[in-house]
Order: structure tokens, then sequence, then C-alpha cells
């Protein structure tokens, strides 16, 4: 372990040890790390060839398949950096991030590819990610380029408050001291059978690829399509025989309110349960313990710093109303709350939470680098032992099914349509039913619907930032001093607009 | 059922999708070639509700390996996956 040095050894490691071994398990055909291996070097190669080098951006806009995270392997390889890119992002949207990020290369099927604007297209290297291998009369040549601990590895894109999507630079140390801490957490083995719930680009998919590569285990990839689609899910995790799972609290909820969960016994590999993004309510919470004797982890952490607390579920935590702590500090970081002034706060007391330590991000591309601790925005109580509770957001910022969103974003892209003369977006609902709902104002004489107003929001805004309820009101209603007034927003809705089956 | 063409589906379709996610859309924008997923009119949970009624209404009950971005892009590639599984039957 010791002379490994970036975040692509631990698939190299893995492939040279068993190479027959699945690596990577999806309905879009599986690979073993042998394959992988090779795969990523096949890819490294093209990519080189291309002129790829050492600190070069590549965007991998694909959907989930082992040929994505073969790339992601080879733009490591080459010291590069690798941007993933929802599949559902609209071109757009994935223009901003191209041009934000400087990307020399593409990896992306054709179909994808082909959607790009021929102004950019023309000045990236596009990489067709499921041509098929070239058959290849020369000896294949491995690719390892010598990456320094404080090299990016990769760019995650967040909703940033601006309306300008953020990348949020991670360090090769950054990803390896997250992974080590999970790695040492869970203690996972080749026969391991890890869930890839979450989206590619999205951090949580990094514990699910890279603590199974670490020790050789199997990814299991789930389409996005089906991410929620509850007895698919179900039947996924008792077909796939996982043993780790690892996903926003909605989906774990949907499982068990939609999907049938419980009337099936736990499968006898389930061995963790991991969660983050959003608070798990203790409803919920308690029929997952009861069902299952997996391990029950609550994992904590913005995209800026990995995952930097975490708390273990114990009987005492189900014994209580609340949402299960987010726990210790973890992977090496220190994390404490800071008061209004500034101090740090006692136990009993409420603060912002404050990380520093190896998982911190190295900055946003672009922008200045991250020094010093790093305040996240959210507010919690400090507990008695010095863990913490999550209180909520301090900003602007709601998360739906754990995707964070700045209402402001989704604000600014309505009132880029010139025919809004008001808008206004709230997050209503609870854990699972939790959606964005905009009100808005047409003005005068404009005629446009629904899925003209959402035409225009998706060359805007991620997928996921798109109202799921659009209403179309004559006026918003303000109070007396003529703020927008949001609890009467709130009114008219009785959740979200849904048929009952 | 069995009788269904695929215009039926897709008008079906259409109304359900109207009626459940886009407030009636009385401005008639929706047609079978609006792309569902791009614009967040299937989003995660209208999709998961979308399912629900596929197999409840036509009794269809859609494969985890046909839930896919091609599957479920329009209400076009939905009739023809609804009305491949009927004639199956």
């Amino acid at each position: 372990m010791s002379e490994r040095r970036g975040l692509h050894d631990l698939l190299s490691a893995s492939a040279a040890r068993t190479p027959d071994a699945p690596a990577v398990v999806g309905p879009a055909g599986s690979m073993s790390y042998g394959e992988l291996d090779e795969r990523a070097d096949a890819l490294a190669g093209r990519l080189s060839g291309q002129g790829i080098s050492k600190g070069d951006r590549v965007l991998i806009w694909s959907p989930k398949s082992a040929n994505a995270i073969a790339a992601m392997q080879a733009v490591l390889r080459l010291g590069a950096i690798y941007i993933p890119v929802d599949p559902l992002t609209p071109p757009e949207r994935f223009l901003v991030i191209a041009r934000e990020s400087g990307a020399l290369a593409l990896c992306a099927p054709e179909d994808l590819s082909a959607r790009v604007p021929s102004p950019l297209r023309d000045c990236l290297a596009c990489v067709d990610l499921d041509a098929a291998p070239v058959p290849d009369a020369l000896p294949r040549t491995p690719v390892s380029t010598c990456v320094e601990p404080d090299d990016l590895a990769y760019i995650l894109y967040t909703s940033g408050s601006t309306g300008t999507p953020k990348g949020v630079c991670i360090s090769h140390r950054s990803a390896l001291a997250f992974i080590d801490w999970a790695v040492a957490e869970l203690a996972p083995g080749p026969q391991d059978r890890f869930a890839n719930h979450s989206g590619l680009s999205f951090d949580l998919s990094v514990l699910d690829l890279y603590a199974a590569f670490t020790v050789g285990a199997a990814v299991c990839l789930i389409q996005p399509e089906f991410a929620y689609v509850p007895e698919g899910l179900v039947e996924f995790l008792h077909r796939e025989r996982i043993s780790v799972w690892y996903s926003v609290p909605s989906a774990l909820i949907l499982m068990l309110r939609d999907g049938g969960l419980l009337d099936r016994p736990a499968p006898g590999t389930l061995r963790a349960l991991l969660f983050a993004g959003e608070p798990f309510p203790i409803g919920p919470l308690r029929a997952l313990a009861a069902w299952s004797d997996a391990r029950l982890l609550n994992l904590y952490g913005p995209t800026e710093t990995n995952v930097c607390t975490y708390h273990e579920v114990r009987p005492a935590d189900l014994a209580r109303d609340l949402p299960v702590p987010i726990g210790k500090p973890c992977s090496g970081d220190r994390v404490w709350a800071i008061r209004a002034d500034g101090s740090e706060a006692e136990p009993g007391e409420e603060g912002e939470l404050v990380v520093s330590g190896p998982t911190v991000f190295a900055g946003y591309w672009g922008r200045q680098p991250q020094e010093g601790p790093y305040a996240t925005g959210d507010r919690v109580k400090v507990r008695p032992d010095g863990s913490f509770d999550y209180l909520g957001r301090r900003d602007g910022m709601v998360k739906i099914r754990g995707h964070r969103i700045e209402l402001g974003d989704v604000v600014a892209a309505l009132y880029s349509h010139q025919g809004v003369a008001e808008a206004a977006v709230i997050a209503v609902g609870d854990g699972l039913d939790r959606v964005l709902a905009a009100f808005v104002v047409r003005s005068r004489g404009s005629a446009f619907g629904n899925v003209a107003l959402r035409r225009h929001l998706a060359g805007r805004l991620a997928p996921h930032m798109i109202p799921g309820d659009i209403r179309f009101v004559d006026r918003l209603p303000h109070n007396d001093r003529g703020k927008l007034d949001l609890a009467a927003l709130q009114r008219p809705l009785h959740g979200p607009q849904k048929v009952q089956g | 059922m069995a009788t269904q063409t695929r215009e039926d589906i897709s008008s079906q379709l259409l109304t359900f999708i109207r009626e459940s996610f886009l407030a009636g859309d009385p401005e008639g924008e929706l047609d079978a070639d609006t792309p569902l997923l791009e614009l967040g009119i299937l989003n995660s949970l209208n999709t998961a509700i979308l399912v629900a009624h596929l197999g409840e209404d036509y009794g269809v009950h859609v494969p985890l390996i046909d839930v896919t971005a091609t599957t479920f892009k329009s209400v076009r590639t939905l009739s023809e996956l609804v009305h491949e599984s009927l004639s199956r039957k």
C-alpha cells in the first residue's frame, strides 16, 4: 500500500492480483478486472494519441457503463483529470461545463458526442467510448504516469449560486484519504458486491467504485432511469446479491414504502447499508434496522469535503425521535462547529460546521485555491460526546433526493425566459416526495406553456434542477412589507402533483 | 387490449402525462416526440409513477433492462415498448 500514489493504482493492483474477478456488472455489459484494466489502457493509448497528457481535463459524457468507468481510469493513468457529466445534461449546459473547465477531450458514445455543437466539437478530441477496441498487432503497452498526491484526479460540477456550475476539484490525496477510511471502516473483501446507485457525476459514486477496486470486489451499476423504480431496486438488491449498498435515503425509503422490501427476508449477503445526502427520517430507519442485521452508517460531507463525518446507527439512536446524528470526524479530517463570532461551539451549542484536513477539496476550477478550513454552510448542534446533529442549511440551498440545488439558480433560469414576469421556487414535501415547485406569472400577451418553459430551462439547468411541478398563477403572494410570502405559496400545494395509482 | 394500436396507446399515454405531470397542458405543447427525461417531465419520482401506471393500466411490467434513456425518451418510444409487450402476450 505504501508505494501507492494515485487513485488509478487501486484498479491496476487488483487487476494484477485477480484478473478474472468481476469488476463492473451492469446491464450494458460486465467486465472482469483484467478486461477493465485492458480497456483502460486502450482508451489511455487513444487519448494519449490525441495529445492528452498530465493535467489536461477530459470530459466523460456517458450513460453509466463499464466503458465509462474504464475511461475514468484511462484519464487518471495519463495523469489527466476527468470530469464526469450526467448523460441527461442538455447540450447547452454541457457547453458551459466544457468551456469553464477548458477540457481538451471528450469520451462519449457516438450519439452523445454528435450532440456537441460544432464549434466546440472541432476543438475537442473525441474518443468514441463504445467503439470496439482496434485489434492490435503490437503488444499492449500499460500506461501509468507518476502523479503527485496533490495532483487533481477529477472535477465534479455542482449547482453554483450565480447560475454558473462550479467545478469542485479533488486531488488524488483527497480521494484516497476518504477511500482509505471507507475501506478500513467497512473492511470489504474480494467477495463483496457494491451497489452503485448514484450517478458517476455525483460524489457518492466515488466510494462504490474505489472501495471496490481497492479490494478487487464487484461494482453493480444501477442505471439512473430506474434508480427510483421501487420494485426494480428491490429486485436488483436480491438478484445481484448486494453486500454493500450506498445511496441517498430516498432510494431506501422508496424500496421500503413501495417496493416491498420488507416482504422478503434481507439477502444473506447484505452487510452494510450506507446513506448520505439528506437526513434519514427515524421511522423508516427503524423499519430498516428491524429488517436487516446489516450495519447502518450515516455518512456526511458536501462534495467539497468528501465524507468528513459518519455515525453508525445504534439501538439508542432508534429510540430517539430525531434523525440520527451525522456523527464524528473521519477520513483524517478535523471537524468542528463555529459560533456566529467565529469561536468554536461547545457541546450543547449550535454553529456552522467547518472542516479541515486531507479530504477538503483543492478549490473550484478556475478560481482561488481553497486554503484553510472549509465552512460547509450547514448548521449543526454539538452533542455531549463532541459529535454532531445536523440542523439544516444556512442559505438558500435545498436538497432534493440528495441533489443540492440553489433555489436562486432555478429562479434566475426562469427569469431568463422573456415571457416570465415573476417567478418563485420553493421545495415542497418531505423525503421522497420532496420536489421543486415553481410559480410563474406570465407577462401580458405571452402564451407559452409548461413544456415550452421546460425546453427553455433544459438549456440552462441540470435535469434534477428543473422543477417537477410548474404552475402558472395570476400573481405571487406578497406580505405587507412587499416581500414574497413563501408561507402563502406553500398553502395551495397538497404535496406534489401526482396521480394515486 | 390486444387490438390497441400504437396510436391508441400513444394518445392514452399523452393524456396520462398531461394530467399527471403537466397540470393538463392546456397549451397542448406535449407531443409524442417531446423529450421527457431531458425536460424533467419524467424525473425520478414521475418515472416511478409512470412505471406503476404501465403495470396497472396495461398489465405491462417493464423489465429493468428496458427502463433506459432510450425507451423512456418520449411518448413515441414508450408507446412502442407498451405495444410490443402487449403483442407478445
